[in-house]
Order: C-alpha cells, then sequence, then structure tokens
C-alpha cells in the first residue's frame, strides 16, 4: 500500500462522485458513473482485495455503464434537478 | 427540503469519518478481527475466524484461493441467495419493461430508425469485423475466469458478467436481432432458472446422503479414485456451484439488457 | 546484462509517458470533436502500448539463466505472454472504438472546424 497512491485515488473518487451528482446531463452523470467504478476498482486492487476489484471491474466499470447508457437513452436526457 | 438532506448527509458523513479514527491500522496483526476475542484480562476466547479461514482451508477444501472457498463453500446459503437476488432483479425487469404484441399500443418516444445489420454494410464493417474477431476471445476469457476461479481472481459472477458482455457487445455493435439470433429469450430465461437449478439442486443432493443443505462432503461416494475423496468433493462442489451461478448471471445481464435497450419489445436495440 | 534491461524498459515507459502527455495536451488544445478524437485514439493507443511493452521487457529481468532451465522461467514468460496479449488487443480495440466515436459523431451532425478563406470544401459540399 502506497498511502500517496492512496490519497490521490480519494481525491479522484470525490471529484468523480460529486461530478456524476452535480451534473444535468444524464449521459455524462453515467459515463463519469463508469470513472467512479474504475476507480474504485484501482483501490480496491491496491489494498489487495483482487477478487473484489475484479467483480467491481466486470459490473460497475463494463455492464452497468452500458445498462445506464441504454436507460438515458430510452428516457429523457437532462435531468431535472 | 434539500436543505435538511444536506445537513443530514453532511452529519452522517462526519460521524462515520470520526469512526474511521478509532480503527486499527491497515493490516495491523494485532487487531481483534486477526487477533480473536479476547476477556478484559486479556485471555483469549478463542482463535479468530480469519485465521482459521487462511490456515485451514487448504487442508480441508483443496483449494488454494480462500476467497472462492469463502464465497463458495462456508457461505455457500449466502452466495445462493446473491444468485437468487440477481435472478430476482431480472425477473422483475422483466415484468415491468416486457411488451408483448407488436408493441402499436405505446408510441415510440424516439423516432424509431432501421438498425437492422446488413451483411457488407460498408458503414459498419470496421467494428462488424473488430467484434467478429474479439467475442470469442472475450467468451473463452469468461470461461477461464469461471474455471480459474480455484487458483485465481475470478468465479461465476465475474465471468459470468464477462459472458454476458460478449454477446451485449455483439448487440451493440451489430443488432439486437442478431444478438437474440445466437441467444433467444426463452433460451436465457430458462439458462437462469437452470442456473439456480443446479445451484440448489446440488444442495438438495447434499441432503441425501444424510449431511446437511450444501455441506458438500458429503459427496464423497461419487470421488471414487481420490485420495482425500471428502476435500475433492467439496473442490469439486465448487466449481459445479460457480457453473450455476455463470449460468444466471450471463442470462440475466443480457435479458437486462435486451430489455432495456428495446423498451421490452425486444426488436430493435441501441 | 541487467542494467540494459532496466535502462531499455525505461525509456520505454517514459516514451509511453510522454506520449500520453501529448495526447492529454491535444484533448485540451484542439479546437473541434475530430481532430481531439485524433490525438486521444493515436495518442493513448502507442503510449498503452510503449508502457507495456516496457513492463514485459521489465520482466526478463526475473528470468534465470545461469545453469539449468528452473520451472520458475516459465511463470515469468506466462507473465510476458499476457502482457503482449493486452498489447495486441489494444492495439485491436483501441482505434476501433476511436473509430466507433468519430462514425457516431459525423451521423449526429458534428460540424467540424474547417479553413475561413477556403468556404467550398469538398467535405461541406458532399454533405449537402
Amino acid at each position: 500500500m502506497i498511502p500517496i497512491f492512496d490519497y490521490i485515488l480519494l481525491i479522484f473518487l470525490i471529484v468523480a462522485a460529486v461530478i456524476s451528482l452535480k451534473v444535468k446531463d444524464l449521459l455524462s452523470a453515467s459515463m463519469v458513473f463508469g470513472i467512479y467504478s474504475f476507480l474504485i476498482c484501482l483501490l480496491w486492487a491496491e489494498m489487495g482485495a483482487v477478487d473484489v476489484a475484479f467483480t467491481e471491474a466486470a459490473v460497475g466499470a463494463g455492464v452497468s455503464a452500458v445498462f445506464l447508457i441504454a436507460t438515458v437513452y430510452n428516457t429523457k436526457r437532462r435531468s431535472s434537478d | 427540503m434539500k436543505w435538511i438532506a444536506l445537513i443530514a448527509v453532511t452529519l452522517t458523513g462526519s460521524l462515520l469519518l470520526f469512526g474511521v479514527g478509532d480503527f486499527p491500522e491497515w493490516g495491523d496483526p494485532h487487531s481483534p478481527a486477526n487477533q480473536g476475542p479476547k476477556l478484559k484480562s486479556g485471555e483469549q476466547v478463542s482463535k479468530a475466524v480469519s485465521q482459521d479461514f487462511l490456515t485451514e482451508t487448504y487442508e480441508v477444501t483443496k483449494v488454494p484461493n480462500v476467497v472462492t472457498a469463502v464465497l463458495a463453500d462456508y457461505r455457500g446459503y449466502d452466495t445462493m441467495f446473491e444468485t437468487v437476488v440477481v435472478f430476482a432483479a431480472g425477473l422483475a425487469i422483466f415484468a415491468i419493461l416486457r411488451v408483448f404484441g407488436d408493441g402499436s399500443d405505446t408510441p415510440p418516444m424516439r423516432a424509431v430508425e432501421d438498425d437492422t445489420f446488413v451483411e457488407g454494410d460498408h458503414s459498419r464493417i470496421i467494428i462488424g469485423t473488430t467484434c467478429k474477431l474479439l467475442i470469442p476471445i472475450i467468451q473463452l476469457f469468461a470461461l477461464y475466469v469461471i474455471a480459474h476461479g480455484h487458483y485465481s481472481p475470478g468465479g461465476g459472477f465475474q465471468g459470468g458478467v464477462i459472458m454476458g458482455a460478449s454477446f451485449i457487445l455483439l448487440a451493440i455493435a451489430r443488432d439486437l436481432k442478431s444478438a437474440l439470433d445466437w441467444f433467444s429469450e426463452k433460451n436465457f430465461m430458462t439458462l437462469a432458472s437452470v442456473g439456480i437449478l443446479i445451484y440448489a439442486g446440488l444442495g438438495v443432493l447434499c441432503q441425501f446422503f444424510e449431511r446437511n443443505f450444501l455441506d458438500y462432503g458429503a459427496l464423497k461416494v461419487f470421488m471414487i479414485s481420490s485420495d482425500h475423496p471428502e476435500q475433492m468433493a467439496r473442490s469439486y462442489s465448487m466449481l459445479g456451484v460457480e457453473i450455476g451461478v455463470a449460468f444466471t448471471v450471463t442470462a440475466i445481464m443480457f435479458a437486462i439488457y435486451a430489455n432495456l435497450s428495446s423498451r421490452g419489445e425486444l426488436k430493435e436495440g441501441l | 546484462m541487467e542494467n540494459a534491461i532496466v535502462i531499455i524498459s525505461m525509456v520505454l515507459i517514459c516514451f509511453g509517458l510522454l506520449f500520453f502527455l501529448g495526447s492529454a495536451v491535444g484533448i485540451q488544445r484542439f479546437p473541434d470533436f475530430y481532430t481531439r478524437m485524433h490525438a486521444a485514439g493515436k495518442g493513448d493507443t502507442l503510449s498503452s502500448l510503449l508502457v507495456i511493452l516496457g513492463f514485459a521487457v521489465f520482466q526478463i529481468h526475473d528470468l534465470e539463466f545461469s545453469g539449468k532451465w528452473i520451472s520458475e522461467n516459465w511463470v515469468t514468460l506466462l507473465v510476458m505472454l499476457k502482457l503482449l496479449a493486452i498489447c495486441a488487443f489494444i492495439m485491436i480495440t483501441s482505434p476501433t472504438s476511436t473509430h466507433a466515436l468519430m462514425d457516431a459523431g459525423w451521423e449526429d451532425g458534428i460540424e467540424p472546424v474547417l479553413k475561413k478563406d477556403k468556404p467550398n470544401n469538398a467535405l461541406k459540399e458532399d454533405q449537402g
């Protein structure tokens, strides 16, 4: 575990989480959410939980982004709040 | 209302951050999780569970990857109902979104464009060729992840998701129809049920040999030519369980994508 | 010998990082969608390839040639093979994804930035 790498990842995580909540365009929000999943996957892999990181990389960054984009494509693209 | 929510979230977050300060160091060997419960006088009550898992798993199950052993053997119930949760999510999506009939009573929200893939369509020839190259490799990798979960990170959930993602890639790159030709709705709903049936069936099979539900050691009668019949029975039952999980997850991932992207009509996707 | 391997892998990784920097600057500075995708696609592919090749070269460090062939060498070779497989994968997928994004942008009607003094550009006439 490298502390500086950890802190950089955590800062990026918070930034990605806030952006994905704040962005009005839902397509962008789902993409930033994919970035968030990928960052948390890196954090887990770096802490030694490789199984969890693998699951997160497959589910969070891969498939759930596709689901979110499919949903946005079939509904409204802009968020109301 | 927004301000109340913000205050509540901030309070909870600062409380959690305050609690983090009392945690032991990362990887501390003297933390309670690694030492086991102690009395106030310092007397050891019992050994820690994590040490038990790390030291005894290989002797008991002959599986080098402790995570897989804990997931599929020690906590078989937990994983079984996790799979049921995935299955229930797929069923919920199916029940909410699926539209039968020609769908003429629900007007399309967006303009329906012709999405069918024609062989030799020049505008998509690069993407089509790349997918033709990649999809077999992705599926091979998924099978490797499922079968190699005993020795390396991986297992039924991850492999199933990768396998489902290969079908989703086919549906995105060409069209939903050609993906459904490979993997029709009847097939994937059947496969999802069969996966859970394999899992629960292995558990019930253990009960026929007068052991508990999901106590895989009962299947040692099938391990005729092995030196460690009980351990190898547990190891191979874990493989069977992972295959069941992979069936369900593959089918449900593709089912969710197909229903979401085509608004439940399974005609044209993204 | 060992120093040479370390130096080669470091040079590869440093060149990869340089190209990463170039593609990042390109995404920031180029004027429109197509040129940005050009910078991102090309720079990303080459820099990922160089970095991973650097890792693969660094793995030679773990091989042991003294005396006879030992079984740990197979593990090292397998790691190198996996890294090279990732290289091949990136070489196929990254240009394809760039092409797909460009194609989607073109179909969506994003106008490329053209030179001002040539109003009747061939692309514009073609588009109608």
